[in-house]
């Protein structure tokens, strides 16, 4: 009997323990803890938000998005033409080294998430306005996920749900969408979050309306235009993926239809921005014919998080979120632990407006009618050459002697004793050819023939050679360069100026110290996204997707709004339907987006990297000959030297040839290669059908 | 001391013992030969072209592998042959793209129209050949003239394949352009080496005369002069490699933006 009792007492035992078996462990954050207020959901916002692939100081092009290191920190050096740096991070934008797929998608995962758990916690959240911007948030993310995918790959498995593991294994593995239904889904991501989303962002950094509808006109201008210039190249760039049979690259016949369906959705989209968003552009200093004023306004403006230009801000701060801009990227003199990491290009140069320029477009420098012809042109000093420079371009590259931080910038690459007092030989004779970009200033006669008179220095600490001049003793190179064998701070000449400190002491400045902004979108942004869409438009014989409206008018007020800020040169005739007023707007993105991550995405939608298509490479047509070979191509660099006989100044135009770079680009790089592991282990995934 | 030396000796032991490092692996090692060539259908001559990604690719595709097979490229030497002597036993889809017509062509939905791929079973060695028009013929004349170390060589370049024989083809892939067939340059590529084309060329000395649009139709298998880079003379008593090349406006295969060269055979010249 009593035996019994223990059995059963022992039996209610393992009742008892049974219930509490149920309850979630303490430790993990459940859905109800994260979704069921806006304490838990902040939390999942800056959780989402911390693997957004933004393109800014912690992204380097040739490493990827999933790696967020600001090592190195340089802007525009992806073969772009807007810079170049020492190292080999200063390639052709053909692939990453991390691809941006495997984090995608547990992003993407996050917001569908979000999207499905969400409205069963509807009723705790304080307004419908409020509940609806969370789930704007989690469709902004997704859009903007499926953009970075969609301008890398074309086509894409698109996942809108979630997939549970393991109970819908089968469901895991999808085929790659055409790249048709993958930007129509990013379309209708961007609408929906821009519907969803209010006006002002709830959380600091986060989306909100206005910041969805200029990513969805960024993101549509990318989708119409590769759907418009995909036949320019190889008769049509387009394939058909052999596992999925699905249009994974490029589109068939309708093509040019859908070029203008998108190019009307990101004119509509930028104008929503322009007449309801409430921007302008940063003109706080600026001043109506006051170059230096407009040149101090466009300095000012990168670091004022109260600008009303700025619709999306990548906050920093020291020390718990920095970046090391400052550290690699300065002039010579912050070297700390590294300099000159951006070295713009004298072609980056040309674009501007107030300089005098050869009829080939280079930049005036000799007495001839190209940089290989006459005799070098003479200057009391070098920042002469750059008296009438659009002040947008002062504020963006540091030209040699300029002052920057207080301090004068020191570039000189060398001291000529030849020539006569009106008369200085070409230092390479007439021998500027593509062929000869890699010849030194070493091998000249001139520097080590018998009769010397070309003067250098190899390195800051040695090797730098001096002259007599008015009975002092002159260093061949300046404080911050060109040293012909050391590579730690410019090799162009040129330093870049925008995003960097300006009040910053060589203390302050180390690996991670740095905390200035980055925009990932502003104002100008979208004016020139109006612009450029309705250009297009236009070409294409299309009427204007907002009614009563003339996108041309629009499209050049755009433009010169633009234009006057930086006080360049004014339209003096309004933009037309023609391929000339598109250049217009092309080479005027160019300028006002460098460095900001923006122009290696302009030239791959506009298809003008690969041989043959190089004209355009500049925005405006150049001849591609002064700067490429074929599939490759390089970037000139602007080298003062200083002349005894005159005490004057002149400047070669050569290559880079300090530490010589040559890029190439090739149709295939239109689309990156889906990552090989991803084609190998699936059945499912195309490998592009054109590799 | 000794014990901890003993204890360590004997952790390592044990760290080798765990893997398998006294396995063989499951697989042999590759050790087939596939060996071939790519010659003119019209002489039999060999289609000449340069090592590298711009000269003619050979795809293997092991159609014997269930599912997911990934392709397995590389690239003919110069004298047009090409040999792999790592390869597995196992079935082969073999495929050969360079400056000659198609020999694999889908359309525009991605069907096959011309297929004349080879299925081949590997085993021990195999030696096959694939018989192609190639678009040009390059012909460098071997007499060229040296004056102050610039080279001027004669080139004559005739067409290999009709515009008919082309289009006719082309066609069938639903992307056909007149353009196509524009010769859209001449190099000369100069080397100190002798295996000499665009990849082993020398740029300083190397050279090219591009042609737009039909402009260069007239001059079909007339004699067209040109020189090494007459800016950068080459020093005297050089030994250096000349080769010619042209190619089409047509990239092979049709949509990686490949256009490749049609090469002439090598020259030796002695700079006096």
């Amino acid at each position: 009997m009593k035996k019994s009792i223990l059995y059963v007492l022992a039996g209610l035992l393992f009742l008892a323990s049974c219930q509490d078996m149920y309850l979630p462990p303490k430790n993990t954050l459940t859905d109800e803890d994260l979704m069921s207020s806006e304490a838990g959901l902040s939390i999942y916002m800056a959780r989402m938000y911390s693997q957004m692939p933004w393109e800014d100081f912690k992204y380097m092009a040739q490493w990827g998005l999933p790696r967020r290191s600001s090592w190195l920190g340089c802007l525009g050096v992806e073969g772009t033409g807007e810079a170049v740096n020492r190292d080999g991070v200063t390639t052709a934008f053909r692939g990453e080294d991390d691809p941006w797929w495997g984090s995608s998608y547990s992003l993407i995962r996050d917001a569908n998430k979000l999207i499905e758990g969400l409205p069963a916690y509807k009723d705790n959240y304080s307004s419908e306005a409020v509940y609806n911007d969370y789930i704007g948030q989690a469709y902004f993310v997704r859009a903007y996920s499926y953009y970075q995918m969609a301008r890398r790959y074309g086509g894409v498995p698109l996942v809108t749900e979630v997939i549970q593991y393991p109970a819908e294994s089968d469901k895991l593995e999808r085929y790659r969408a055409s790249e048709e239904d993958t930007w129509n889904q990013i379309l209708a991501d961007f609408d929906k979050a821009a519907e969803l989303m209010q006006p002002k962002s709830t959380l600091r950094g986060c989306a909100n309306k206005y910041v969805a509808l200029a990513f969805k006109a960024e993101a549509m201008l990318y989708a119409g235009s590769v759907a418009k210039y995909n036949s320019t190249v190889s008769g049509n760039l387009t394939g058909i993926g052999s596992k999925s049979g699905n249009r994974v690259i490029g589109f068939g016949d309708n093509a040019q239809e859908l070029s203008a369906e998108w190019f009307a959705e990101a004119y509509k989209a930028a104008r929503e921005v322009m007449t309801e968003g409430g921007y302008s552009l940063y003109k706080k200093s600026w001043a109506a014919g006051d170059k230096t004023a407009q040149y101090r306004n466009m300095v000012d403006m990168w670091s004022d998080l109260a600008s009303p230009e700025n619709i999306l801000v990548r906050e920093y701060e020291y020390p718990t979120l920095a970046h090391g801009l400052d550290a690699y990227s300065s002039p010579f003199l912050w070297h700390s632990p590294l300099a000159g990491g951006t070295c713009p290009t004298l072609d980056f140069v040309e674009l501007f407006d107030g300089l005098e320029y050869h009829p080939d477009g280079t930049l005036k420098l000799t007495t001839g009618t190209s940089n290989d012809k006459g005799e070098y042109l003479l200057f009391d000093s070098p920042m002469d050459l750059f008296v009438n420079a659009e002040p947008r371009l002062r504020a963006y590259v540091i030209f040699p002697m300029d002052e920057f931080r207080k301090e004068v910038i020191e570039v000189r690459a060398g001291i000529f004793t030849g020539g006569s007092e009106d008369h200085v030989p070409l230092l390479f004779g007439g021998n500027y050819s593509y062929g000869a970009a890699q010849s030194k200033y070493a091998d000249l006669q001139y520097y080590k023939g018998g009769d010397k008179k070309l003067f250098l220095g190899s390195q800051p600490t040695s090797g730098i050679e001096t002259v007599e001049v008015d009975g002092k003793e002159m260093s061949a190179t300046g404080s911050c360069g060109v040293w012909q064998e050391y590579y730690e701070s410019t090799i162009t000449g040129l330093h870049l100026r925008k995003y960097l400190s300006e009040d910053m002491t060589i203390e302050d400045i180390g690996e991670g110290k740095s905390d200035q902004p980055f925009i990932l979108m502003r104002y100008a942004d979208v004016l020139l996204a109006a612009a450029e869409a309705a250009v297009e438009l236009s070409l294409a014989g299309e009427s204007s997707p907002v009614q009563g409206e003339d996108m041309l008018v629009v499209a050049t007020e755009a433009i010169n709004a633009i234009r006057e800020r930086a006080g360049a040169d004014l339209l003096t005739v309004p933009l037309a339907a023609d391929e000339a007023s598109r250049n217009i707007v092309r080479r005027e993105r160019r300028k006002e987006l460098a460095f900001e991550h923006k122009t290696k995405w302009d030239l791959r939608r506009w298809r003008v990297q690969h041989e043959g298509a190089k004209e355009l490479f500049w925005g405006v047509e150049k001849d591609e000959n002064i700067f490429s070979s074929g599939s490759k191509y390089r970037f000139r660099a602007l080298y003062p030297f200083y002349s005894t006989v005159n005490d004057k100044y002149f400047f070669d135009a050569h290559f880079v040839n300090v530490r010589p770079q040559e890029f190439e680009f090739n149709t295939i790089d239109y689309y990156f290669s889906i990552p090989s592991g991803e084609v190998s282990k699936s059945a499912y995934i195309d490998q592009q059908p054109n590799r | 001391m000794k014990t901890i030396k003993y204890i360590s000796i004997l952790l390592c032991l044990m760290l080798a013992a765990s893997c398998s490092l006294f396995q063989l692996d499951n697989y042999d090692a590759p050790s087939e030969t596939l060996r071939g060539e790519v010659v003119d259908v019209a002489t039999g001559e060999p289609v000449l072209t340069d090592q590298g990604s711009e000269g003619i690719r050979v795809r293997l595709i092991e159609t014997s592998w269930e599912g997911n097979v990934t392709p397995l490229d590389f690239y003919c030497r110069p004298d047009g042959t090409f040999q792999n002597t790592k390869l597995f036993e196992a079935d082969y889809n073999v495929r050969v793209d360079g400056p000659f017509l198609p020999i694999y062509l889908e359309d525009k939905d991605g069907i096959p129209v011309v297929n004349q791929t080879q299925d081949i079973h590997l085993e021990g060695e195999k030696f096959i050949t694939f018989e192609v028009s190639p678009f040009l013929k390059v012909e460098l004349d071997e007499m060229a003239m040296v004056s102050d170390g610039v080279i001027t060589a004669r080139v004559k370049v005739t067409r290999g394949v009709s515009k008919e024989d082309f289009k006719t083809l082309v066609s069938r892939s639903g992307n056909y352009d007149d353009s196509y067939l524009n010769l859209t340059d001449i190099q000369l590529f100069v080397s100190q080496s002798s295996s000499c084309g665009y990849r082993a060329r020398d740029e300083r000395w190397s050279n090219e005369i591009k042609y737009t649009g039909k402009e260069f139709d007239t001059s079909f298998g007339k004699t067209i002069t040109i020189t090494s880079n007459p800016k950068n003379p080459i020093p005297s008593g050089r030994k250096v490699f000349i080769r010619a090349a042209a190619r089409i406006n047509y990239d092979t295969p049709a949509g990686s933006g490949t256009k490749r060269w049609n090469y002439s055979e090598t020259v030796e010249i002695d700079i006096p």
